[in-house]
């Protein structure tokens, strides 16, 4: 292969539709559920939706199913049918807001975008915040008010809390999910005015307490860290999965990409290394990754901090520690690596690993002179005095003694998520009243006296701060399809016993920030979807007195020998987080981006550690099931999950993920994975050492998108390292030898037919995928789902091979499986060939070149005979073998809603045809249209002005798009870097896609 | 003409002393005497199956290819496979009675009727699959070229729509050629048979035949013809279905090697078929004097030559992947021997290129028993071939992070099995109604119909009284 | 009775092939031009006996052909080049390598239909009536029958001398045939 290295390729092993008996789809997997309704979203109902939407003001909606067609009856203002309309809005997510742009159509919101003018989004999204227009349209949240599980409606909740608050000396306890609303907060403040005897209490599962907690035992105040990856030149990261697990993650994703762009052979890419025990997305992109187990992380953090003491200032209190890892030799050369960089390095640690591990962190990233440059310490004003994983913990034990009177629970699902060895449900049961507020009819509120059904944030009024404290409106688009009411109005109602609107509310605490000329503030707010220049104060960090001895005791706590025994390691799914979206289908079908597994969760392990279990390393070829493995903690809980091998992982290690498992919550999320919070303990956040791991004598079916994990030695992707690129920038180029393209101008390759000549007047479009950039988070194919109308196919088709993604992300191994392989992300959607092979075989012609250049699909025409998928060297065609759109759009007992999600300038695709990537191009004859319009006859829209769904979204900026006919466009610079290579090139298809080569940055020390 | 031409005696086409008469009585009596009671069964079982085809095809209709067990990459499973197989077979008949024809091989005629109709059904059960794999098969006429409403026409640059003018022409054709053939026999059988309504029946599809010379003169002359027409044809139909491979872009399908190997695979399988069928109907209608050993032994003969010809693509494709030097088309083929398909690949050569080497051994070729197994394994071992091209070629392509495995359902196997309750069911009418040996041609075979013949015996006794 | 009277024609039956053409020839040589030998297969050499001109099939099936070309070729150049251009795989409109196989195969369905109807035709058939079908005897010309036929129509026939010539030349059996 060229000037690479001779690579050992091995291959792990893959997937067999099993043959079985087919049953229909709908049944399989949406169990119907007699929940009898009597609402739907009815046409007319949109109208005053629509309306509500429009004039920004609320209006309560007909709960009729209404089956008419009416014309505007006021023709909403600045509203052209068929045009869609933009609305700045965030979404919150674990207290934090990121900054969105809602597209509507007729007051249907049917995509979310990044909001370019936020500084964090940067007009870019993840997975979940794309996937979240899908759980506003999910038949399966709650629609009523209940009260003992029997329905109720909100006015009576009012009065109930009227009456019940009346009493201001019940010990009323709080419980809320991370929340930075400043509304939110300044109604806590009156309920714990109102209520002497109340406490506020913030759970999340997985939380930044700890964080918090270290960075105040060394710095003395619970401050925010803020990291600037971006500005940095080497990084460390001590199993932190930053670009999955952070809040920030988005802009962290752009940051690390912009510090490793590569312009040219002289560009100085940032240095990434990881030390984790699971195989995480960021570790994938490290230029070296250690493989240690996550209970050895802290010491390894010590033994790094004493050996950077020896060379550097501020570390004192870690001089002289010595622990196994003194003499590893990765200590030596990180601290080199470090002290060579001081001011433009990072040190982070995973949020869930124990304070000392945090306090280190800080104090290196102090020492070496990091904060303030690449980390800054925040001053969170809404951030809780305490750490609320030990005010969570006292409260159940309170709750236990039975001194809580009344407990009302804020969006939290605590029966679900909470430590197993607390027993919520128990303690739940002693307190007298229980009020609790959610999407969905859950856990918790099964066992509540008052269950409020949760209005969404595209259907209510809120606020709150960003990662980095941006101060945003979240601002709704559309009334609350099933009546619910937010966080704030809810909360409002408990206080004071009143129906206020969170508008009215919102605006009140918005009126302290602009008291004067609040008007025009509010409304350029609403505008720009966030306050200009807003943002959290920046704290001067230095080590406070007692620091030291704090130190000392984490040193002296940690044990210096590691066990040989198994560790289990619980980590939030990327996915699904802690079960929050497990009712979400795009989420529950996007492949994982490590094991491409969907549909469940598994437990991840080494090759060694699956010989030493006794489940086969490497799985045989089409075997789709595992072998499912008993787990027991030393607590004594258990539970039984398959296993799956994942190459790259720690040995002595097992990585589980929450947030599966769940039961009568929705027809999607039921029955899909395991359960694996039963494992978590208070004390035992995130590892529990010493399990016992056995055979459970039983196989699993699991759905995985990728059979084969080798790249066969095959010149598909293209990497180099640094120095090789320096020393031969074109090697990618040059990696296949291809007849016609050599010497001077590269040309195509050699053809029978003379070019065909593409009328000049029409843009020539093309794109290209930068591997250097992309992470594989994998949201472009979730943004691509979102804007195409693809349908969701559920376990059974896609373990038959048959996901209908139009754009899919490849993960490849590479390297020694057992020890630490490389892995290689490359993003593949449609490459739009000049010489399609899949045009000439079709026999009717469904599928040609467009006079733009697009390789198009006519449904209307097609008549499936799957010829065009055969023939497509990238495999990227998609064959509806089942009538999908109909299942996915006409099952459940209310069709209409999911209906409304449809982007409705893409067609629906029915039974028996094939259908592919488009590069968007409704997106693409808007913007030729708008060009026509302005200009009177170019139909060449402006560079920048045709964005692809998967390019908008994707975090990392890896994909460009663009006239290449057009010298100066981005994607023809793009594409006349050196790096830029065709994949299959030697074939002669001329595909309009391209990528360009990854390059890596490793120290050659190691 | 000459008075004394000798007469050449060459070997017995037909055994045992029949003259025309026994011939004719032989053969078109079949038909006339009482349905035997294991055609009955027979003919019950075929409908069952074909019933069950039919079920498979409406419960596909009714769900979608969903229920076969095809996927990504896997776009072709069974459904063309069994096309393949089915046409290739339908390869026989048409060989036997243009090609032998033009080279003058006497002993076609015991077998060659018989071997139409075997192809004409073939072909019938191989055009269901194209038909039924397409995805919407309500808009399947779309791939003729039919004005419409919508301007829209085939693209004629695809390997599909070719085989689909391809295969319908064979079939067109070989049903002339069989009907035909059968013109002369049915004139014969209108003249034998007793009941009123059977007499109209064969009389007015014989078409008022009466064996008049100059009608003679025309009829050999476009039986002459269709035969040079049907030569280049039947080399074609192959060689275009390889196309549907061979055209494309895919490791595995993409050889130039295709179409001769496709024909000779297809011929080879073709004369298999005829031999399993022809074995047990010339035991079941005491034909042995017609169709006689020496006629197997030549047709083991052609499988041994043909045999041999695919065992020969099969090292030379392997050969041009290596000397290519193109690294997907040597995994491919490396693939396909040692891969997760390799059971189906051993089974192919065992069945293609093991077995026929039997018959350099004269007394296995002239062995009935052996000749019967051998022909069974052969064509379940060109059923492998076809599977081994479609499915492991796609399944394991360009992209490692596309490869799949394809598995069928029990749709896939049950459509399959139902084709040959489709292909009994006919074949077994027409062993019912129709002379299943060309009469006049056999009787034209025979030494006597040579005037040579009574001259060279010093004949012509009767000439004056 | 009008049988009598206007037969269609005389039937004379012989014992094989080679008596057969010798008859045919010596009929031929006798001057009637209106006759014809029935025989349960085509006999080698007695087109000549009878001294007939060969066939003209070839011609029809020429035709055919021809058209089946022409045809072929412009339905396709017509479809992707004038009635429905689109950009295929990168290919000229006038793609003609790919347009060989379905022109062939027009090319022999076309040939094939003049052949087969082409024979019927010039073989006058089917025909409703045909009055050798009154005789008892012509069943065995598609068995092992050989009879000759003079008609008619024949200039020089008349009953009684027709039918002792052809007892001359050898029939076994001779019959009126009744129009």
């Amino acid at each position: 292969m060229g000037n690479q290295p001779q690579k050992t390729y091995w291959r792990s092993l893959n997937e067999l539709a099993q043959n079985e008996e087919y049953k229909k789809f709908a049944e399989r997997e949406f169990p119907e559920q007699a929940t009898e309704l009597t609402d739907g979203v009815s046409r007319r109902n949109f109208l005053q939706i629509m309306g509500a939407s429009v004039a920004l003001a609320g209006l309560t909606s007909c709960r009729k199913p209404v089956q008419k067609i009416l014309p505007y009856t006021r023709q909403p203002e600045h509203l052209v049918p068929g045009i869609p309309q933009y609305y700045a809005s965030s979404i919150p997510f674990r207290g934090n807001l990121a900054g969105v742009v809602i597209q509507t159509h007729e007051g249907r919101p049917t995509k979310i975008e990044g909001n370019e003018l936020h500084p964090e989004s940067k007009g870019r999204t993840n997975s979940q915040q794309q996937a979240s227009i899908l759980e506003l349209y999910d038949q399966d949240r709650s629609r009523n008010v209940r009260n003992n599980g029997s329905d109720n409606s909100w006015d009576n909740f009012v009065a109930f809390c009227n009456d019940h608050f009346s009493d201001t000396d019940r010990t009323v306890a709080f419980l809320s999910e991370a929340n930075s609303s400043p509304t939110l907060a300044r109604l806590r403040n009156d309920a714990l005015e109102r209520f002497p005897n109340a406490r506020w209490v913030t759970f999340e599962p997985f939380n930044n307490e700890s964080v918090y907690s270290g960075i105040e035992s060394v710095f003395g105040r619970r401050l925010r860290p803020l990291y600037h990856f971006d500005h940095t030149r080497i990084t460390l990261s001590l199993d932190d999965d930053f670009m999955q697990e952070s809040d920030n993650n988005v802009s962290y994703i752009g940051d690390f990409a912009e510090s490793r762009k590569m312009l040219s052979p002289d560009d100085e890419p940032s240095r990434l290394y990881v030390a984790e025990s699971n195989y995480s997305l960021t570790g994938s992109n490290a230029d070296h990754r250690l493989r240690i187990k996550s209970s050895e992380i802290p010491p390894f953090a010590f033994a790094l901090a004493s050996e950077l003491s020896r060379k550097i200032n501020g570390l004192d209190a870690y001089s002289g520690y010595t622990n196994a890892f003194n003499d590893h030799s990765w200590i030596r050369v990180l601290a080199e690596e470090l002290v060579a960089h001081q001011g433009n390095s990072i040190v982070t640690a995973g949020a869930e690993h124990d304070a000392s591990v945090h306090a280190t962190v800080a104090a290196i990233n102090l020492a070496l002179g990091n904060a303030g440059e690449t980390v800054e310490y925040l001053e969170v004003p809404h951030l809780d005095a305490t750490d609320q994983n030990e005010a969570f913990h006292t409260l159940v034990t309170d709750m236990n003694a039975g001194t809580i009177d009344t407990i009302v629970m804020i969006g939290t699902n605590p029966i679900f998520t909470a430590p197993a060895d607390l027993n919520f449900g128990e303690a739940l049961k002693n307190v007298g009243t229980q009020l609790h507020l959610s999407h969905y009819f859950d856990e918790t509120s099964k066992v509540s006296t008052w269950h409020v059904n949760r209005a969404q944030f595209l259907e209510t009024w809120g606020d709150g701060y960003s990662w980095s404290g941006v101060r945003s409106v979240i601002q709704p688009v559309i009334q609350p399809l099933f009546g619910g009411k937010n966080e704030i109005e809810f909360l409002n109602a408990v206080i004071h016993g009143t129906d206020e609107s969170a508008y009215a509310l919102v605006r009140e605490t918005w009126r302290n920030v602009f008291p004067d000329d609040f008007e025009s503030h509010w409304n350029r707010v609403l505008h720009d979807g966030l306050q200009t220049d807003s943002r959290f104060d920046v704290a001067d960090v230095y080590m406070v007195d007692g620091s030291a001895e704090i130190i000392t005791t984490y040193l002296n706590e940690s044990t210096a020998a590691f066990s040989d025994g198994i560790e289990l390691v619980l980590k939030p799914d990327p996915k699904l987080h802690d079960g929050r979206f497990a009712n979400n289908g795009w989420l529950q079908e996007l492949p994982d981006p490590m094991s491409k597994i969907t549909w469940d969760n598994v437990a991840l392990i080494s090759p060694n550690t699956a010989e030493q279990i006794g489940v086969p390393p490497a799985r045989k070829f089409g075997e789709t099931r595992q072998q499912v493995i008993r787990i027991q903690t030393n607590s004594g809980r258990q539970t039984e999950i398959a296993a799956w091998v994942l190459p790259g992982h720690a040995d002595r290690s097992i990585t589980l993920y929450t947030g599966y498992g769940r039961q009568q919550v929705g027809r999607v999320a039921d029955q899909t994975g395991v359960n694996t919070f039963p494992l978590r303990t208070s004390s035992n956040r995130l590892v529990q050492q010493n399990i016992e791991v056995s055979l459970a004598g039983r196989t699993y079916e699991i759905a995985c998108t990728q059979d084969h994990h080798s790249l066969e030695d095959r010149p598909i992707i293209r990497e180099a390292d640094l120095q090789q690129y320096r020393d031969h920038p074109t090697f990618a180029q040059d990696e296949v030898y291809i007849p016609g393209t050599h010497g001077g101008e590269r040309e195509h390759p050699l053809s029978l037919f003379s070019d065909k000549e593409l009328p000049a007047h029409e843009p020539q479009w093309g794109m290209t995928i930068d591997l250097n950039s992309c992470v594989g988070c994998g949201v472009c194919t979730i943004a691509c789902q979102a804007e195409n109308n693809i349908p969701v196919i559920g376990k059974r088709e896609v373990r038959r091979g048959r996901e209908m993604h139009w754009i899919r992300t490849d993960r490849y191994f590479s390297g020694n499986e057992r020890e630490n392989p490389k892995v290689m992300h490359q993003p593949v959607p449609c490459m739009h060939c000049d010489n399609a092979p899949c045009e000439q075989v079709c026999p009717v012609a469904a599928t040609t070149q467009s006079d733009d250049g697009l390789n198009q699909m006519a449904y209307n025409r097609c008549i499936g005979t799957r010829y065009c998928s055969n023939n497509c060297p990238y495999k990227v065609r998609r064959f509806n073998f089942f009538n999908y759109s109909k299942e996915y759009l006409t099952s459940g007992d209310d069709p209409e809603i999911i209906q409304m999600a449809m982007n409705p300038d893409v067609t629906i695709r029915f039974r028996g045809v094939m259908e592919k990537c488009t590069y968007c191009v409704q997106r693409i004859s808007r913007a030729k249209i708008e060009t026509k319009k302005d200009t009177g006859d170019s139909i060449k829209p402006k560079d920048g002005t045709v964005k692809t769904a998967c390019q908008q979204a994707c975090p990392a900026n890896a994909i460009q798009f663009g006239d290449i006919s057009d010298r100066d466009s981005r994607v023809s610079l793009e594409k006349s870097k050196d790096r830029n290579y065709m994949m299959l090139e030697e074939l002669n298809v001329r595909p309009r896609t391209s990528y360009l080569a990854k390059i890596r940055n490793p120290n050659l020390d190691i | 003409m000459s008075q004394n031409i000798p007469m050449v005696p060459d070997n017995q086409l037909v055994k045992g002393n029949h003259d025309f008469a026994s011939l004719t009585k032989l053969i078109s009596e079949i038909p006339q005497e009482r349905t035997p009671l294991w055609w009955y069964i027979a003919f019950g079982i075929s409908n069952l199956v074909l019933a069950i085809m039919l079920a498979m095809i409406a419960w596909l209709f009714w769900n979608g290819i969903g229920v076969w067990g095809l996927q990504q990459p896997v776009g072709w499973g069974w459904d063309i496979t069994n096309f393949v197989w089915w046409v290739g077979i339908g390869h026989a008949g048409t060989l036997i009675s243009a090609i032998l024809f033009l080279f003058r091989q006497g002993w076609r005629t015991a077998i060659n009727r018989f071997a139409e109709a075997m192809t004409v059904f073939a072909v019938m059960c191989a055009g269901i699959f194209p038909a039924i794999h397409v995805g919407r098969i309500w808009t399947i006429y779309w791939i003729f070229p039919l004005p419409n409403s919508m301007q829209l026409w085939p693209n004629f640059n695809s390997p599909l729509l070719w085989d689909v003018f391809a295969v319908f022409t064979y079939l067109t054709v070989s049903a002339l050629f069989w009907y035909m053939g059968l013109v002369p026999d049915l004139a014969t059988m209108r003249d034998r048979v007793k009941g009123r309504v059977s007499k109209m029946i064969y009389g007015t599809f014989a078409m008022g035949w009466t064996g008049s010379n100059r009608n003679w003169q025309h009829y050999e002359k476009a039986y002459m013809i269709l035969a040079g027409l049907a030569t280049p044809l039947v080399l074609s139909v192959h060689s275009i279905v390889s196309f549907d491979f061979a055209v494309s872009m895919i490791p595995g399908w993409h050889t130039t090697i295709f179409p001769p190997y496709f024909v000779a695979g297809a011929i080879f399988s073709g004369f298999a078929m005829v031999l399993s069928l022809m074995i047990i109907s010339r035991k079941l209608y005491k034909l042995e004097d017609i169709m006689t050993l020496d006629h197997i032994e030549k047709m083991n003969t052609i499988i041994l030559v043909t045999g041999n010809m695919v065992g020969f693509a099969y090292a030379m494709e392997f050969f041009i992947a290596w000397y290519s030097g193109v690294e997907y088309e040597k995994f491919v083929f490396i693939n396909r021997a040692f891969g997760p398909y390799s059971w189906a690949y051993w089974i192919m050569i065992t069945c293609n290129v093991v077995s026929p080497q039997f018959f350099w051994i004269k007394k296995f070729r002239r062995n009935i028993a052996l000749t019967f197994i051998l022909s069974i394994v052969i064509n379940i071992g060109m059923w492998f071939e076809r599977f081994v091209i479609t499915v492991t070629s796609l399944a394991q392509d360009y992209l490692p992070s596309s490869w799949g495995y394809f598995s069928p359902t029990y749709v896939d196997v049950l459509t399959y099995v139902g084709t040959f309750g489709l292909f009994f069911t006919c074949f077994l009418l027409f062993l019912r109604f129709l002379p299943m040996v060309a009469i006049s041609e056999i009787k034209g075979v025979l030494p006597q119909a040579d005037p040579a013949y009574y001259r060279a015996q010093n004949g012509n006794t009767k000439s004056n009284k | 009775m009008s049988s009598k009277d206007h037969p269609y024609g005389i039937l004379a039956e012989f014992d094989n092939p080679a008596d057969l053409m010798d008859a045919a020839l010596s009929v031929n040589k006798a001057g009637y031009k209106h006759f014809d030998t029935y025989s349960p297969f085509p006999i080698h050499g007695m087109d000549d006996a009878m001294g007939m001109k060969p066939s003209g099939l070839g011609w029809i099936v020429l035709v055919h052909g021809i058209i089946g070309l022409l045809g072929g070729i412009a339905l396709q150049v017509w479809s992707m080049d004038i009635a429905y251009p689109v950009h295929i795989s990168g290919k000229p409109y006038l793609n003609f390598p790919a347009f060989v196989p379905v022109a062939f195969a027009i090319v022999i369905l076309l040939s094939s239909f003049g052949a087969f109807f082409g024979m019927f035709f010039l073989n006058k058939l089917p025909r409703l009536y045909n009055p050798l079908f009154n005789s008892s005897r012509i069943a065995k010309a598609t068995d092992d029958g050989f009879f000759i036929c003079i008609e008619a129509t024949d200039p020089l026939f008349t009953v009684n001398k027709t039918t002792d010539f052809l007892r001359e030349i050898g029939a076994t059996h001779t019959e009126t045939i009744p129009n």
